[in-house]
């Protein structure tokens, strides 16, 4: 029996796990169907994808078919068995281009798999293609991707967020089961509020950084999206652990599913979960976000947990922090990109300094040279003991604010976003920009993990709202745990009303 | 204003990026607005605080044997290298009338 592209959209990764192990479809046709949605839903509507790997999946799908021919159990060919993912343009994928959005890497042929991308594929993931980004990871809302802009789902007259926007909006319009990406102030998280999905940033350190390419090495961490909470700790379960490739990987020996499956049979009784009251006053916060967040206090007191008012009396600081640390470690991560070895590099040019110049000058978009050029200004000696110096001193009042806070709370809640997706182009300037991660940033600051969780669509716009859940550093099973007792609690759609295309009804 | 055009000119030198006249003043505004915004850190008394340069506390020095372990071949770390000659890395003139740095 063949499988529809509008059937296909809805699976969850269990749906994939019973349907193979059943014989309902086979991987092929599993892959078959996710391209099938692709074409549909991808060109000149979404446009989430940057390139597709048909070849990789459909290979990738006749070896977990011939496995299961051969007597494998789903369970034995791994977490991710024939479940169609795609991977963000800054996770190396050997038989793809890694482009990070930018003209700068436009041809640049992956020579490795990052440990992410390997991990999935041995759990047995169908690799479908590359997902759009700001370039560089640099943005809020795929902006900056020197190649196409992608499409919320939800309107495609709006932003899916960023920088891990395409990865988002492929997942909401169901051309994708799951995705990964990366967040380094925020890019997994607040494109999944504003696309209506799951995406979960562990603690920095869970997931190895090894060949993902470096925006700030201290921040950067990769997580997973998916349409349920469920999905993104199998995920997790997936990609996690320590990596000698990458000396800041750690050893998590927990289950994430595990603390899934917690929440859905024991519940949240007793635990506690704190609020900060005046997030609720931060600057830009919409009544629509106000009042999905209040909801969703009221359905975490109705299952029993009790709510803790807390402090994080530095909090205010972390976003000037955050844009002196960021920009420091892309300054010097992006030195690498020279003209030489990889990357654009202009015709004839007489010497070598005027080689570099030209070509970075060339191959860098707009965003990408305001970020060099500010972390060589925050740098530069004079400068250095004015922000950079003091920003890692706050940096340790910020992180304190965190521990402290987690003597008192099992997690945090704030929302994810101030506000719902915006239309291409309403926020131009920077500094606005940035206050869309206002609730974002200050957990890469502390190194704690962080999930998106959609708690609805907005009164005012009908657009999705997310709520962030925060957990104590390397206790991500905290947040998993409330979010799967939470999320049953709601009966929220998750694929975009644009899907309904795939069944042939209107978008 | 935190930077100047000159000073623009001068950190765009050394971070190998060449800006066109007519980009310096838009630059030099957008990088000024943003350090603005960087103001609360200037704010605190800091004395006694000690940075964290990462987010993880505690981080052991990590060795491992020192075996050989296959990389990447010539060929493939020259896969994505605009110019190659004799299979190396080429680039244009370093030395002479033409090459050097100002």
């Amino acid at each position: 029996m063949t499988l529809s592209p509008a059937e296909y959209a809805s699976l969850s990764l269990g749906d994939i796990r019973t349907g193979l192990d059943r014989r309902h479809f086979s991987a092929r046709e599993l892959a078959e169907a996710a391209f099938a949605a692709i074409e549909a839903l991808e060109a000149g509507r979404v446009e989430a994808f940057l390139s597709l790997t048909p070849e990789l999946a459909l290979r990738a799908a006749d070896e977990v078919d011939a496995q299961l021919a051969a007597g494998s159990g789903v369970a034995d060919i791994g977490l991710l068995a024939g479940v169609p993912l795609g991977f963000k343009d800054n996770m190396n994928l050997l038989g793809s281009y890694t482009t990070c959005g930018s003209r700068m890497l436009e041809n640049y042929e992956s020579t490795l798999n990052a440990t992410c991308v390997s991990k999935a594929l041995a759990a047995g993931a169908l690799p479908m293609g590359k997902l759009n980004m700001d370039e560089f990871a640099f943005g809020s809302s795929t902006e900056t991707s020197s190649f196409k802009k992608t499409h919320n789902p939800w309107d495609l007259e709006r932003v899916p967020g960023g920088s891990s926007g395409g990865s988002a909006a492929a997942v909401a319009s169901g051309m994708l089961t799951a995705s990964l990406g990366s967040d380094t102030g925020g890019s997994i998280r607040q494109p999944a509020s504003f696309c209506g999905v799951v995406g979960f940033k562990p603690s920095y350190g869970v997931v190895s950084r090894y060949g993902v390419v470096a925006f700030g090495s201290s921040l950067d961490q990769v997580g997973p999206f998916a349409r349920s909470v469920a999905d993104v700790a199998a995920l997790t379960d997936a990609i996690c652990g320590y990596d000698p490739l990458d000396c800041t990987s750690q050893d998590v020996p927990a289950s994430f599913s595990a603390s899934v499956v917690a929440g859905q049979s024991d519940g949240i009784k007793g635990m506690r979960v704190g609020v900060v009251s005046e997030y609720l006053e931060a600057p830009g916060i919409t009544t629509e976000v106000v009042l999905a967040f209040k909801e969703a206090l009221r359905h975490v007191q109705d299952l029993g947990a009790t709510i803790v008012e807390l402090e994080l009396p530095n909090a205010y600081a972390a976003l000037s922090a955050y844009y002196v640390i960021g920009p420091c470690e892309a300054f010097s991560n992006l030195s690498r990109f020279d003209a030489v070895r990889y990357g654009f590099c202009v015709e004839g040019a007489t010497n070598l300094t005027e080689q570099y110049e030209l070509s970075r000058a060339q191959g860098f978009g707009l965003e990408t040279k305001r970020r060099i050029l500010l972390g060589n200004y925050l740098l530069s000696s004079g400068v250095y003991t004015t922000y950079y110096y003091p920003a890692q001193q706050v940096r340790t009042l910020i992180t304190q604010d965190y521990r402290r806070a987690f003597e008192q709370a099992d997690v945090l809640l704030t929302p994810t976003s101030p506000r719902t997706a915006f239309r291409f182009g309403e926020v131009s300037d920077p500094t606005s920009m940035h206050l869309s991660d206002i609730f974002t940033i200050p957990i890469n600051i502390a190194g704690n993990g962080g999930l998106n969780l959609p708690v609805g669509l907005g009164e005012e716009s009908g657009l999705p709202v997310g709520l962030q859940i925060i957990g104590p550093q390397f206790k991500d099973g905290n947040i998993l745990r409330v979010a799967a007792a939470l999320e049953a609690t709601y009966d929220i759609e998750r694929l975009a009303p644009l899907s309904g295309a795939l069944s042939g009804g209107a978008a | 204003m935190h930077v100047t055009p000159k000073a623009l000119r001068e950190i765009a030198a050394t971070a190998r990026i060449g800006l066109a006249d007519d980009e310096i003043e838009s630059a030099c505004r957008d990088l000024n607005l943003i350090i603005d915004s960087l103001e609360p850190i200037t704010r605190y008394d800091l004395e006694g605080v000690e940075p964290t340069f990462h987010p993880i506390a505690g981080l052991n020095n990590v060795m491992r044997e020192d075996v050989e372990k296959p990389g990447l071949t010539q060929e493939e770390a020259l896969t994505n290298a605009p110019a190659t000659q004799n299979g190396q890395f080429k680039i244009p003139p370093i030395l002479g009338d033409n090459g050097g740095d100002r």
